[in-house]
């Protein structure tokens, strides 16, 4: 017999504090969080579009990320706790 | 050190016929038979580095990923590592683990990149990484095992298994092992990492996020311009070419005599290479790379392949004979994943 040790490790876990749902868009300003990908800002202003005409939101800004593959940046978060209430970030290709 | 207990969880096996069959069964290779990663093969990979298995290599921020000693010298001694590369494989996880090189991007996306990686200094020739003939092929075991070394820390303990987290729509066979040392001994110009801040004595390894080599042919131009037109007329429309990613050029023999001989330094290369791949805004948008409608004036204003000169890493390595080099791209674009050099430490 021989012992053979494991290459694999698992991400830590850790708690993520999910922000409150709100239960309506109505009045709500909402932030669209572009990811630079070709279309991407179309898309999402369709989706603001849709969200202000059909759920009564009351406003949206679309933020752009430095490139698709990294999270959105400090200063784009910062500014989001200010000026939203909700916002809408994905990636697509 | 060796008091320093291994925290991995252990499994039993037979024999080492059945710890191979074992370790491909969990999905822990890359499809070739692997070395069981046992305690003492482990230790001797640690104590070639001199780390304690609990030393964190490297933090991936963005998957939240700690990148333990312990780790990646079980996936070095599954590669097939020799202990003294050991040190060149935790250059380079550090390298991958860098903001800069950004791990989130090549080491999920559908561009399928593999890890270049580039050594200069004493250690290449100590670990005898080939720089000359047949250079990205078989046979020389420090190339084929530290990259794959990398490669399988990136599976095993970062995630990037294929159709899960990894989702290269078609991937290239550098993903196996990608790794090369510049021919420092016979190269007429200064090493790559000398030009990138580093002194001569230092070793370090350079890591790209990047697609295939591409090889080019010029066996007719006797002069340092007729060579690099042909690497540009090749060049020009290649990679993610509106992103501008990084490129690296590697000089062969035949071209890197012919290239010095016409007085070309390095700078003169780079330079050269910038101002004759650049594509014109109506060439682009005729071939559906960039949007929008033609416009007047669409075919004087140029595009650069790359965003500066300074974007084109220039290696000379490869056999002494034939006509070719290779130039490689770098994955997506400089702003999602950029070359990063780290030192060797030893």
């Amino acid at each position: 017999m021989m012992e053979i040790l494991d290459p694999t490790s698992e991400p830590g876990s850790r708690a993520i504090a999910y922000a409150p749902r709100p239960r309506s868009l109505e009045g709500k300003r909402v932030a669209l969080i572009e990811n630079t990908k070709f279309n991407s800002d179309r898309l999402l202003e369709k989706i603001g579009g849709v969200l202000k005409a059909e759920y009564g939101a009351a406003e949206t800004r679309m933020w752009r990320k430095r490139n698709a593959s990294v999270p959105a940046h400090d200063e784009i978060v910062e500014e989001l706790r200010k000026t939203c209430d909700v916002m809408v970030a994905g990636i697509g290709d | 050190m060796s008091a320093v207990a291994l925290e991995s969880r252990r499994h039993a096996v037979r024999d080492p016929a059945e710890a191979i069959e074992f370790c491909h069964a969990q999905g822990w290779t890359d499809g070739l038979p692997v070395v069981p990663p046992t305690v003492d093969r482990v230790t001797a990979m640690l104590e070639a580095a001199r780390l304690d298995p609990g030393h964190q290599i490297a933090y991936v921020a963005h998957r939240a990923v700690s990148i333990t000693a312990e780790k990646v010298a079980i996936n070095a001694v599954m590669a097939g590592c020799k202990p003294e590369c050991m040190p060149a494989v935790v250059a380079a996880v550090e390298g991958i683990a860098d903001p800069l090189w950004s791990y989130h991007g090549p080491g999920t996306s559908t561009g399928g990149a593999g890890v270049l990686i580039l050594v200069n200094g004493p250690i290449a020739r100590e670990l005898q990484v080939n720089c000359g003939v047949d250079l990205f092929g078989p046979g020389w075991r420090a190339n084929l095992t530290i990259g794959r070394a990398v490669r399988l820390v990136m599976r095993n303990v970062c995630g990037s298994r294929p159709g899960t987290l990894d989702q290269a729509t078609l991937g290239h066979p550098g993903r196996l092992s990608y790794v090369i040392a510049e021919n420092e001994a016979e190269s007429p110009w200064p090493p790559l990492h000398v030009e990138r801040g580093y002194r001569p004595q230092q070793s370090t390894v350079t890591v790209m996020a990047a697609e295939a080599p591409h090889q080019f042919y010029n066996q007719l131009s006797s002069s340092p311009e007729g060579v690099l037109a042909t690497l540009c007329d090749d060049m020009r429309i290649s990679g993610n070419v509106m992103g501008q990613p990084q490129y690296v050029l590697v000089l062969a023999g035949e071209h890197m005599r012919t290239i010095h001989r016409g007085g070309f330094s390095k700078a003169d290369i780079r330079q050269f290479v910038f101002a004759h791949t650049q594509n014109s805004y109506a060439h682009l948008k005729r071939t559906n790379r960039m949007t929008g409608a033609l416009q007047d004036g669409d075919e004087g204003r140029m595009r650069p392949l790359v965003e500066s000169p300074e974007d084109v890493l220039v290696v000379a390595a490869g056999g002494r004979a034939g006509a070719f080099s290779a130039y490689i791209p770098g994955w997506g674009s400089k702003r999602s994943s950029q070359a990063v050099t780290k030192e060797v430490q030893r």
